[in-house]
């Protein structure tokens, strides 16, 4: 890293006006135990720790085309063991929402993906697991989802051999309309979540 | 035992560490009557269990025994060990006190001639030494002890074994017969100088402590380096009695922390960078890395910083140490995080790790109890409205030896101050 940085507020302001929990990076001192517990952190480009210095820095490119803002998988481990209570994980997917937002697809599967399971959860109250996988593999067009479809060919009979996914369409919740207000409601007072 | 007579012009010390010990010397040298009492069969607290201060890397025991004689040509002082402050009532001026005392089973006539010991077969865990050895039944419970005076511990006092103690003895200082016993004291002002507790690191459950053997604290690392600990001043792993090569210190284990102890106890990066030379001077080529989120060594204490940093096997990495595990077969540790500094992920093994817990207050713990303020994080607080009761040393803020010493010094004059009000 370099010695010497120009500190510029404008994209911190920014985060903190328009991201999901944006000002509580605020409280980060720099200890790095989000890092060291993540377990994605050998795939991320940069760990949340460097994320929230960045954007102290007004780095706002780097922060909004890192991978790692899309990577986070809910494990909750940085959220719970961050010692100024900062909820690392809200401000990760804040941060991919409001990407995703300003047209920014650095993992476009990712954010498909987000958006398919957010779309399912909302029609049928639950994930149908050929149905997701599909809608995601094909985005991509047809050539590009028949080779995600054998890579994952095994993985599918698996699912089916433990009854963890049925050959049928998977029905409603019921109680579906109750859910979606309760998800209606989640988006109206969020600054938006994972769902994109 | 109980013949005490106090008054409404006697001060009444809580805690007979090295708070504890100042104010009550500096409020009898000034003319008043003041009663200690301790909750270990011994004075000192702590203190006893230091190899060195920082940053002189002197023993304590010059200092205790200073304090110790000074005490015994104090005709002005009562003390009471294994004795426990049970109710407080009233208000400045005019307290009543109730006072638990816990058989010792061992009276004044004892000459510290072991003969008990010899005879005693039962062993229990030894508290001076956080349980990492044991002693004998009937034991004298360090070196130093002051009153130098054995104790019989409860397990063994109604058997056969308290018998033969008894019997062992020539000069008929086993009394089994002893009891709990309490008596009341009228006193006019409190200090209340019951000292800190270790921080529970168990409860920090990334690190291990308690499940990998490896893993110490370090009040623990302060008893392995004292020639009277359990491994006679040299320092080895606990898990096979190796010496180290390649010791980890991680700061901040538990404090700064607001899942655990959110505030700075301020003496522990000192502490860990003394254990550094106690490592350095048994093991010439054993490496130790200090892992910190903030080197705090404030004021004068930083010279002693800039000094270890000289000290080529000892390196400084910004890092709060994310994860422990253990390799089974070799009792190693692998530490798990983030170079701060740099950036890089920290993967590397260890042979040793310390864990750099902080202090937790001794509040007042009595129902109900008196009428006294605390911060937001348990510790005395100042407040000017309340007076009568005065904290001392660590139960005000977490600090150094030194710092407590004069800290007991002020307590002892309010506490002088508050009786001359009446």
């Amino acid at each position: 890293m370099e010695k010497n940085v120009n500190y510029d507020p404008s994209f911190a302001q920014e985060v903190f006006e328009n991201v999901d929990a944006g000002e509580e990076i605020k409280m980060c001192m720099n200890c790095g135990v989000c890092a060291g517990s993540c377990p994605l952190r050998f795939n991320m480009d940069y760990p949340p720790r460097q994320i929230f210095q960045m954007i102290r820095l007004g780095k706002r490119e780097e922060v909004l085309n890192a991978k790692s803002i899309m990577l986070c998988t809910s494990c909750y481990t940085c959220k719970v063991r961050c010692p100024r209570s900062i909820p690392v994980i809200d401000v990760m997917h804040g941060l991919a929402h409001y990407a995703i937002k300003q047209g920014i697809l650095t993992r476009r599967d990712t954010a498909n993906f987000g958006r398919e399971f957010w779309n399912q959860v909302y029609r049928l109250g639950r994930i149908d697991e050929k149905d997701l996988p599909r809608r995601v593999f094909f985005a991509a067009g047809f050539i590009e989802g028949i080779k995600s479809t054998l890579k994952y060919l095994d993985m599918g009979l698996k699912l089916l051999l433990h009854r963890r996914m049925k050959l049928l369409p998977e029905r409603k919740i019921k109680g579906i309309q109750s859910l979606r207000k309760m998800l209606d409601k989640a988006e109206k007072m969020g600054k938006g979540g994972a769902a994109a | 035992m109980a013949e005490v007579e106090t008054t409404n012009q006697s001060i009444l010390v809580v805690g007979g560490g090295m708070s504890g010990i100042t104010a009550a010397l500096e409020a009898a040298e000034a003319g008043h009557n003041v009663v200690l009492v301790e909750k270990n069969p011994y004075l000192g607290g702590r203190v006893t269990q230091l190899y060195q201060y920082f940053p002189k890397l002197c023993p304590p025991n010059c200092g205790l025994e200073i304090n110790f004689r000074r005490m015994k040509l104090n005709p002005k002082i009562r003390f009471f060990t294994m004795a426990e402050v049970t109710g407080i009532s009233g208000q400045e001026g005019d307290y009543d006190v109730t006072v638990k005392l816990a058989p010792r089973y061992v009276n004044e006539k004892c000459t510290c001639c072991g003969k008990c010991a010899e005879v005693c077969e039962s062993e229990i865990d030894n508290p001076f030494n956080f349980g990492m050895d044991k002693i004998k039944a009937a034991y004298l419970p360090h070196e130093f002890a002051f009153p130098m005076r054995y104790v019989l511990d409860p397990t063994i006092s109604g058997t056969e074994e308290g018998k033969k103690c008894k019997e062992a003895c020539e000069y008929d200082a086993v009394d089994l017969e002893m009891k709990e016993t309490t008596f009341d004291l009228k006193v006019g002002a409190i200090v209340w100088a019951a000292g800190w507790d270790p921080y529970d690191a168990s409860r920090v459950e990334y690190y291990g402590f308690g499940e990998y053997k490896n893993v110490i604290t370090n009040v623990m690392m302060e008893r392995l380096a004292s020639p009277n600990g359990p491994t006679g001043g040299k320092i080895l792993r606990p898990s096979d009695g190796k010496e180290p090569k390649n010791v980890a210190f991680i700061q901040c284990a538990g404090s700064r922390d607001e899942n655990h102890l959110p505030y700075c106890s301020g003496i522990c990066c000192l502490a860990s960078m003394k254990h550094s030379t106690y490592l350095r001077e048994q093991y010439p080529d054993c490496d130790v890395t200090i892992f910190f989120i903030d080197i705090r060594a404030l004021d004068r204490l930083e010279d002693f910083y800039t000094k270890v940093q000289g000290d080529e096997k000892l390196s400084f990495i910004k890092s709060k140490i994310a994860n422990i595990s253990e390799d089974e077969e070799t009792g190693d540790l692998l530490l798990e995080g983030e170079n701060t500094n740099t950036g890089e992920q920290i993967r590397t093994s260890f042979d040793l790790v310390v864990l750099a817990t902080g202090m937790v207050p001794n509040k007042i713990e009595i129902e109900p109890s008196p009428d006294v303020s605390y911060d937001e994080y348990g510790f005395f607080a100042y407040d000017p409205e309340k007076t009568g009761i005065y904290g001392a040393g660590c139960v005000r803020r977490p600090t150094d030896v030194a710092s407590c010493v004069q800290d007991a010094t002020g307590a002892a004059l309010k506490a002088i101050q508050s009786i001359a009000r009446r």
